[in-house]
Parts: structure tokens; C-alpha cells; sequence
């Protein structure tokens, strides 16, 4: 951080100067020039949290997607059938056990289990061969898709929320004053909004712990940087790649029954999460988790403001984003080199 | 590689009638009777077949060479080749003529497929510039994203591509008043799109760029230690696949009559990767192969599945389960299949001029790693 | 950082093949070149030795551009070209070999050579065929006998021996006009015939062409190398003519002394 401030004083700068805008923007009563200018307030802090929160479910995709590519240089393009897959688990499990926190871990387990099959069973014998690599997980994907859809059928399914999750929260962040009393109005967030928010939170912070303080992490990381050093210091790489594909997956199926709670599981949704999930490596960096976190926000918040105040170009706007850090900064935001 | 192509010590400079002669006599014998088969198709096929069997495979064929050239070639697996026959096809009904009036601009044919060229080929080289900035398999995966929001962007946007609906009544212009949608005539058009294509392919790659361009492919650090421009001779790859894709783009809004944002979404775009890789992805007939096998699938897999007893809808699976095969245990597809276990016709001399079979290389590894590369990260 | 005492040319500015001002080069927290000063007249040959890890490699990729140094100017005929890619460097004049043979397997001797000539000249995107009487197919018949590659000529290289693999190497390198070449390690592996034939393909070279060759063996550093540059552990440790690198006790004790034991 100290570094990057001294090297690039005038980035920096901005920086702290739209942090300090934005929690302006968040805590202070707009003025009516302001409202004039760009709407309501409440329209602003909607879409800023519904970004955050979006962005909280893209990381929790694309953390694993990253991890898969940063380990084995695998680009697993049927991450987002694993997505998939584990909101009908999800689904079914919350729909039979009437327990939407069982949904979790047993959605987390089988699509994990799965994905450890998949290293076991195909990519161990494919090892550095990259591009039949990434050709059969878009066979697999393919395949997948249909069985899902055999399966479940086209419609879609959407996983309830426990009760005391449902209802809306009272936030700190006032919106307003009430014309008739004067009394300040507080935002209202939907609390499961919030849970997943923190749910993301902690995995991120656990995952980023997890890597940096303990061995496995270490040998991860490693790895990221340098498989042969990795391959060459007697570990059991083989042991590691399973473990870490099997937790990347199993982080795509945690996160498609969050998906399926707080938007809905349908045929399709496969292929729009694994875009977002490429989107947000591309910008973030390949392999990164932190730049994982950093692309899924950037493209949780670009998608709903885009889609608040520019509807009918929402994708550009994520599209230019990727464009731009492709053309300045290929490897991405927090790429290294 | 095209080693005996560039052998040139043992003739001198002969004349150009000479040279077109010995062009000639390079063909092979297979593709002679190959191409007198297709000239008379027609003669003992219905419409049917000639329309939705041999024309959808050529057109599709077409868009999945381009994708050959720039993979099998290139060593870049680009996914955008399907959406630049979109721009090239949306191009076509904008600025020539469609069922929608209010957007299109309605000139004369031949301006708007020049338009339509030039447009998809512009996307094309700008995606190129893109993803060559990057190494190996972040190319599937920019091109994917790119090809994606090039999707979701016509969807959305109905100033220009009318959003959902897209373009109807968007056909070939009655030249020499032949009806280009009649079965006969659409299948010489795309059989003569496709074979000037493949020979384009061909003539191409070995080419000096050609050579350059597989020089790349193979060993990018060292192509620039020789003064190449290593992203220079990518992106114009990517120029000559856009060219080609956009042809192909023309002619399936054509045989289609209508374009849609449904005509570039995932799965049209992950086909034509499909098709390639099915056939073989160094190879520009594997192109061609796979299209017709694809298609086959397609039009007969419903009678198949229902004769086991499963919905037509299974079609899909049918596909993903054949692409798993093919890249598992034939990475060089139905080409290489036919090479390992078809007759053994000359093997020598029909390996020496395929791309990708000098020894080292093996097939379908990932390309453009070089050994030396541990440290430049 | 010390002065090099004025040497003519200093005023001319540009009497250097190549200059580097202040080179560093880190690979995460390895310093693998730290602040190389080096300056090298046109047709000038120079030696450059040192034990493995020295950094040479790494030098050499810093010149040429195939990564870029971290610190540091690159000057090339008194032109910075620090921040040229590597083509544009090549096409100044400037060449490498590397260490690892980086040929082309599938290609023959003939259109390995082809490709470095056209790389250096014009029409690299041409799309016509070559023909015998084409000047460039006869500069690259020209390169093969410089090499004395003749009797391989259209064989392809991954049926070489190892030697004529070098050799080729080193043809790839000739092509065009070259200003200055830098030779990795062409020694290396070597049986003493080849090893006879390397140093007269290298004595052959006309006088302007000047090359910086890594080199391990002393014996053949010295009958090839005007000065001669040590390197030990990414930076400069000693720079003088043959003669003096061989008789300075320093050099012997870290260098020359491992090859007594």
C-alpha cells in the first residue's frame, strides 16, 4: 500500500478523494441540486448495497474459478455448471428438509465431491496439456447443462429464506426527512441481502487467512507462483490440486444456493454466472483472490447502477470496464507484471 | 509444417503460367474427386438435403475455418468467430435492406455486404488486439467475455440491432434474377464461399506470413528475437479470419433470412469451437467435417433418440458427449481418427503439409509456451 | 556511481555499439543484475564470464528486450532503446542466440535461415511464395555457407546434430545486417572439433560486426574476445583484455581456481 502510494502519488490521491466522496454521498442528506441532478438518494444507496451484495455472490463464484486457474492453470469453463448444480442440490435439500441452512454444506459437499471427481477422474491425466483442458470443460459443461435441464426441467426454482431472514431491515443510513414530522427516514435493506454480504465477507477474509497463514495455504500459493518449484519440493501436488479443485467447486455450489435464495435457479443462469465469474478474473487478475473481490464488487456495482441509470446499456458498462483494464493492465487489476 | 513447400533449390524461376500449372498439379487426387462429388450433389439430392444438409455445413464450415486458421495456425482458440459473422450479418440488414424498415438503410446490395465485410473484420481485429495482448488460454476466455457482452448488448439495444426481434426478411439480392434462397443456387453460393475460402486457408499457410504466423505459434520469443512483431502478425490473423468469418456471416442470414440476437448467443458460439475441434483444429477440412457431422447430428439425432427411447431434446447431450470423446481420446478430431485408423493412402506426403504435426509438438498441447519461459513471468 | 575516465568518443556521443547505464534487474526479491555499467565500441568482441547464476542470461534478455530490466538504460548505438520491444531492436541491428536452441523442428535448415532473413527485411506479411531467384532465399544460401551448413541445407533441423544445431543458431543470427551480436553460451556442449569450427565461423566475421558472446571455457573466450567482462553474482567484477582477467590473482582464485581441483 505504502509503496503504491509512493509510485503513484496522483492515482492515490483519487482514490482517497472518491472514498471520501462516496461515504459523503452515503451518510450526508442530499442537497435537492444533487437530487435534481442524478435522482433520489435512496435510488443511489439502493443500487450501491444491491451492487455490493451482487458483487459479494460473483466473488464467492469466481474465488474458486480464480483459485482452479491460479493453481493448475486449469480454466474450468464449466465452473458455472458447478454453479448451477449446486442451487437444484440447494433446492432440493431446502425443499425436503424444510432447512435453508442445511442447504449449505450439503450443497457445498456433493458439488465438491464432484469437482474432486473431476480432478481425479480427467484433469490429473491432462496435467499441463491447458487447452484440452479447457476443451473438455466446455464438453463438460455442455453436458451438464443438459442433464440439469433433463433433470429439472426449464423452469425456475428459487430457494426460500428462513423466517427471520425475510422480512427487510431498518439500516443506520438515512435517506430522508419526512415532510409531514420531520422525522428522519431509514433505509430498508432485505436482511437476507445482508446475511449473504457478510456470509461473503467472512469466506473472503477465511479464504485470504487461509492462504496466507497456514502451511496448505502456503504450498497453494506457491503453486500459484510457481508449479515447478511446488512439483520439485516433495509435496503431494496431486493431493493438492484435489483439495483445491474440490474446495473451488464446492464454493460454486455454496454460492448457487445463495444464488437460488436471493434470485432464482434456471436453465441458463450456468452460463451468466461463469461470464461474470470471467469478467470479474479478467479485471481482478488471474489467480488473485483479493483481485477476485476487487473485480466481483467492481462488476456487481457497474451491472446495478448501470442498470439504474443507463438500463438499456448495463452490459457496456460492465464490457468497458473489462476493456479498459485489458488495455492497460492485461494480466488485471491485481495481475502481477 | 509446410516444409516442402518452401523447398526452392531445385528449379529455377519458372513463368507464371508455369507456376499456376505446378499450383494445379499440387492438388491431390482426393480433392479432384472430392470436388466432382459436390459439383454434382445436386443432381441426385433433393432440396432438402442440398439446402439444410450441405449448405448449413459449408456456411457453418466457413465460420469454424476461420476459427481453425486463427487456432491451428496461430495457437490463438478464439470464441468471437461466431459473433463476427453476427456483426457482419446484422451489417448486411442495417445498411442493405430487411423486414425492418425503420433501421435499415437500404442500399444497394453490394455496398452493404462491402459494409458487412469491413465491419466484421474491424470486430474481429479489435477483439484480436484485445486478447493478443495476453498469453495462450486467457484468449477463450476474453473472446468468450467479449462474444458475451456482444450477445447481451443486442439484446438490450434497439436503436440499431432492434433488440430482441432482431432483423427479418433479410435476403440475398435476386442477381442475374436467380433466387439465391432456392436450394440449387444457395448450395453452389456457399460451396463456392467454402472452397474459395479453404484454398484461401490454404494458399495462406504457406505463405511467408503463413510460416511466420506458425513460427509464432510455435515459439513467440524467438519469432521476435528475429524481428518479428509477434502481436503485428496475431492481430493480422485475426484480420484474415474476420474476413473469413464475415463471409460465412453474410451467408447464414441469408440461408436463415433472419438475424437475432439468437444467432450469436453461447451456445451458436461455443458450436463452432465444437465443429472445429470435432473435425480437427489443424486442419482447414476438419473445419468442413466437423460442420457436416455437426449438422448431421442435428437434422437425424431426433429419429436416433427416439428410437432409444429419449426426447429429441437430448440433442445436446448427444453433442457434448461426442466433443468429450473426440477431445479425450483424438485431440486432432475426426482427422486425426481417419489418420490413425483410415487406409494409410501415402501418409508421408499428406502429413508433410498439415500445420501442427512436426515432431515435438504434440497435438492439441497448449501452444506458445516455450521452454525457456520459467522466468519472464 | 564512479566515472569511467573520459575515452574518446565521450563528445561524438553515439561511438558506442552499446551501452548500459545503471542495469538492474529483480525477479521478486532476487536481484539477478544489480547496476551494470558496460560500454562496447562497433566491432568490438567481447567475452563475457562468470559462473552459473552470474546473471549473463539474464543480461543478454535485458539487451534484447525480452524482458525489460528494471532499472536502467539500454543504449544501442547511442539510441535508448530500453523500452523497444524486442523486434524493433532486431531490426536496428542488433541479434542474440540463445542458449537453448529456439528453432524451428518442423522447418528445414534453408527456411529456418528464410524466416531470420525476412524477419529483418521488408514484406514480413508478404503472401507471395518465395522463389530460388528471390534475393532473400539467396541471402539465406548465403548465411548457410557463412555457417558451413551447405551439405544440411534442406534438412529439417530436428534431424541435426547437435553442433550443426548451434551453428544454426548462429546463422539465424547473421541475418540481415548486424550491428552487434550477442552469443549465449554457443559453446556450450561442444566436442572440440565443433568446438574448432565455432571459433573459426567466429574469426571469419567481418571486422564491423561486433558480438558479446557468454562463454564458459576459457580457452575459447580468449581466442575470440578482444576484452573480456567477469561477472559473479548479477554484478560486474572485473572488465580488462584476455590477458589481464587471466593473470588477475582475484579472478583466479574465484573462477579459474574451480577448474584445478
Amino acid at each position: 500500500m505504502k509503496r503504491y502510494m509512493n509510485r503513484h502519488p496522483l492515482w492515490s490521491l483519487i482514490f482517497v478523494a472518491a472514498g471520501f466522496v462516496l461515504i459523503w454521498l452515503i451518510f450526508a442528506i442530499w442537497p435537492p441540486e444533487l437530487i435534481d441532478l442524478i435522482g433520489k438518494k435512496k435510488v443511489f444507496v439502493n443500487a450501491l448495497f444491491n451492487g455490493i451484495t451482487l458483487g459479494g455472490l460473483y466473488f464467492l463464484v469466481a474465488s474458486g474459478f480464480t483459485l482452479i486457474f491460479g493453481l493448475m492453470r486449469n480454466v474450468n469453463l464449466a465452473h458455472g455448471s458447478l454453479y448451477l448444480l449446486g442451487g437444484y442440490i440447494g433446492y432440493e435439500v431446502s425443499d425436503l428438509t424444510g432447512s435453508w441452512v442445511l442447504a449449505f454444506p450439503v450443497a457445498f459437499i456433493a458439488v465438491g465431491l464432484v469437482g474432486m471427481l473431476l480432478q481425479v477422474l480427467v484433469f490429473r491425466h491432462l496435467d499441463g496439456q491447458d487447452l484440452q483442458q479447457t476443451l473438455i470443460t466446455i464438453g463438460i459443461s455442455i453436458v451438464v447443462a443438459d442433464v440439469l435441464l433433463w433433470i429439472w426441467g426449464g423452469d425456475f426454482y428459487q430457494i426460500l429464506a428462513p423466517d427471520f431472514l425475510s422480512g427487510p431491515v431498518e439500516t443506520f443510513i438515512q435517506t430522508g426527512v419526512k415532510r409531514s414530522s420531520g422525522e428522519p427516514i431509514f433505509l430498508k435493506y432485505p436482511a437476507v441481502r445482508l446475511a449473504i454480504l457478510f456470509a461473503a465477507t467472512v469466506i473472503g477474509v477465511g479464504m485470504w487467512l487461509i492462504l496466507n497463514r497456514t502451511r496448505i495455504g502456503m504450498y497453494v500459493r506457491a503453486g500459484v507462483d510457481d508449479r515447478e518449484m511446488l512439483a520439485a519440493s516433495g509435496v503431494r501436488v496431486q493431493l493438492i490440486f484435489v483439495c483445491v479443485f474440490g474446495f473451488g467447486a464446492g464454493l460454486a455450489g455454496l454460492a448457487g444456493v445463495v444464488g437460488g435464495t436471493f434470485q432464482s435457479i434456471a436453465p441458463g443462469e450456468d452460463m451468466r454466472f461463469l461470464l461474470s465469474s470471467l469478467v470479474v478474473v479478467i479485471v481482478g487478475g488471474m489467480g488473485s483472490i483479493p483481485g477476485a473481490a476487487l473485480g466481483a464488487v467492481l462488476v456487481g456495482l457497474a451491472e446495478q447502477f448501470g442498470s439504474v441509470y443507463m438500463p438499456t446499456y448495463s452490459v457496456v458498462l460492465t464490457f468497458l470496464i473489462m476493456v479498459l483494464v485489458l488495455a492497460f493492465r492485461p494480466k488485471g487489476l491485481m495481475g502481477r507484471g | 509444417m509446410a516444409q516442402s513447400d518452401m523447398n526452392t533449390s531445385d528449379t529455377t524461376r519458372p513463368d507464371r503460367s508455369a507456376r499456376l500449372g505446378g499450383l494445379i498439379r499440387q492438388i491431390p487426387t482426393r480433392v479432384w474427386v472430392v470436388g466432382f462429388f459436390l459439383l454434382l450433389v445436386p443432381s441426385f439430392t433433393g432440396g432438402f438435403v442440398q439446402y439444410q444438409i450441405f449448405g448449413w455445413a459449408f456456411v457453418l464450415g466457413l465460420i469454424a475455418l476461420s476459427l481453425m486458421f486463427l487456432g491451428g495456425y496461430g495457437g490463438m482458440v478464439s470464441l468471437v468467430q461466431m459473433t463476427v459473422a453476427a456483426v457482419a450479418g446484422y451489417s448486411v440488414a442495417i445498411f442493405g435492406t430487411s423486414g425492418v424498415s425503420e433501421i435499415s438503410m437500404g442500399w444497394p446490395w453490394y455496398v452493404a455486404v462491402i459494409m458487412a465485410i469491413v465491419m466484421g473484420t474491424l470486430f474481429c481485429v479489435a477483439t484480436g488486439a484485445l486478447a493478443v495482448r495476453t498469453e495462450g488460454i486467457y484468449t477463450i476466455m476474453i473472446t468468450l467475455a467479449i462474444a458475451s457482452a456482444f450477445f447481451y448488448f443486442t439484446r438490450q439495444n434497439y436503436t440499431v440491432f432492434n433488440g430482441f426481434t432482431g432483423f427479418n426478411r433479410v435476403l440475398p439480392p435476386p442477381v442475374f434474377g436467380i433466387d439465391w434462397r432456392a436450394p440449387t443456387p444457395f448450395y453452389y453460393l456457399s460451396l463456392f464461399c467454402a472452397a474459395a475460402g479453404y484454398f484461401a486457408v490454404l494458399y495462406v499457410s504457406r505463405s511467408p506470413f503463413g510460416l511466420v504466423l506458425q513460427g509464432v505459434r510455435d515459439n513467440p520469443r524467438r519469432m521476435a528475437a528475429l524481428g518479428y512483431s509477434v502481436n503485428a502478425h496475431r492481430i493480422a490473423a485475426y484480420a484474415f479470419s474476420g474476413v473469413l468469418a464475415s463471409i460465412g456471416g453474410i451467408l447464414l442470414v441469408w440461408s436463415n433470412g433472419q438475424i437475432s440476437p439468437g444467432t450469436a448467443s453461447i451456445g451458436p458460439v461455443i458450436d463452432i469451437l465444437v465443429i472445429a475441434v470435432i473435425g480437427g483444429i489443424n486442419r482447414p477440412i476438419g473445419a468442413f467435417i466437423g460442420a457436416l457431422v455437426y449438422v448431421l447430428l442435428r437434422t437425424y439425432s431426433l429419429d436416433f433418440l427416439e428410437a432409444l427411447n429419449l426426447s429429441g431434446e437430448r440433442f445436446k447431450l448427444l453433442v457434448g458427449l461426442g466433443f468429450l470423446i473426440i477431445v479425450y481420446w483424438s485431440p486432432d478430431g475426426i482427422c486425426g481418427l481417419w489418420e490413425r485408423f483410415g487406409p494409410k493412402l501415402k501418409p508421408r506426403s499428406a502429413r508433410g503439409r498439415e500445420p501442427g504435426r512436426e515432431p515435438g509438438r504434440e497435438p492439441g498441447r497448449e501452444p506458445g509456451r516455450e521452454p525457456e519461459g520459467g522466468n519472464d513471468a | 556511481m564512479m566515472l569511467d575516465p573520459p575515452q574518446k568518443g565521450d563528445e561524438i556521443g553515439n561511438e558506442y555499439a552499446l551501452e548500459l547505464k545503471g542495469v538492474s534487474k529483480q525477479f521478486g526479491a532476487l536481484n539477478a543484475l544489480s547496476d551494470i555499467n558496460i560500454r562496447i565500441k562497433p566491432g568490438e568482441r567481447r567475452a563475457v564470464l562468470g559462473s552459473n547464476g552470474a546473471g549473463k542470461t539474464t543480461l543478454f534478455n535485458c539487451i534484447t528486450g525480452d524482458f525489460p530490466p528494471s532499472a536502467g538504460k539500454v543504449l544501442f548505438f547511442g539510441e535508448d532503446v530500453t523500452e523497444f520491444p524486442a523486434h524493433e531492436r532486431i531490426r536496428r541491428g542488433l541479434r542474440r542466440t540463445y542458449q537453448i536452441s529456439l528453432l524451428f523442428n518442423g522447418l528445414s535448415v534453408h527456411d529456418n535461415v528464410y524466416l531470420a532473413c525476412r524477419g529483418v527485411s521488408r514484406g514480413r506479411f508478404s503472401l507471395r511464395r518465395p522463389h530460388p531467384g528471390d534475393a532473400l532465399v539467396q541471402a539465406a544460401d548465403g548465411l548457410i555457407a557463412i555457417a558451413n551448413l551447405e551439405n544440411v541445407r534442406d534438412v529439417m533441423v530436428s534431424d541435426l546434430s547437435y553442433g550443426q544445431q548451434r551453428q544454426l543458431e548462429i546463422a539465424l543470427a547473421l541475418a540481415g545486417a548486424p550491428r552487434l551480436v550477442l552469443l549465449d553460451e554457443p559453446a556450450a556442449g561442444l566436442s572440440p572439433s565443433e568446438r574448432k569450427e565455432l571459433i573459426s565461423i567466429l574469426n571469419r566475421l567481418p571486422e564491423h560486426m561486433g558480438y558479446v558472446i557468454i562463454e564458459h571455457d576459457m580457452d575459447v573466450a580468449l581466442r575470440v574476445a578482444d576484452r573480456v567482462t567477469m561477472m559473479h553474482n548479477g554484478r560486474i567484477f572485473k572488465e580488462g583484455t584476455p590477458q589481464e582477467i587471466e593473470n588477475d590473482p582475484e579472478v583466479q582464485a574465484l573462477y579459474l581456481g574451480g577448474g584445478h581441483e
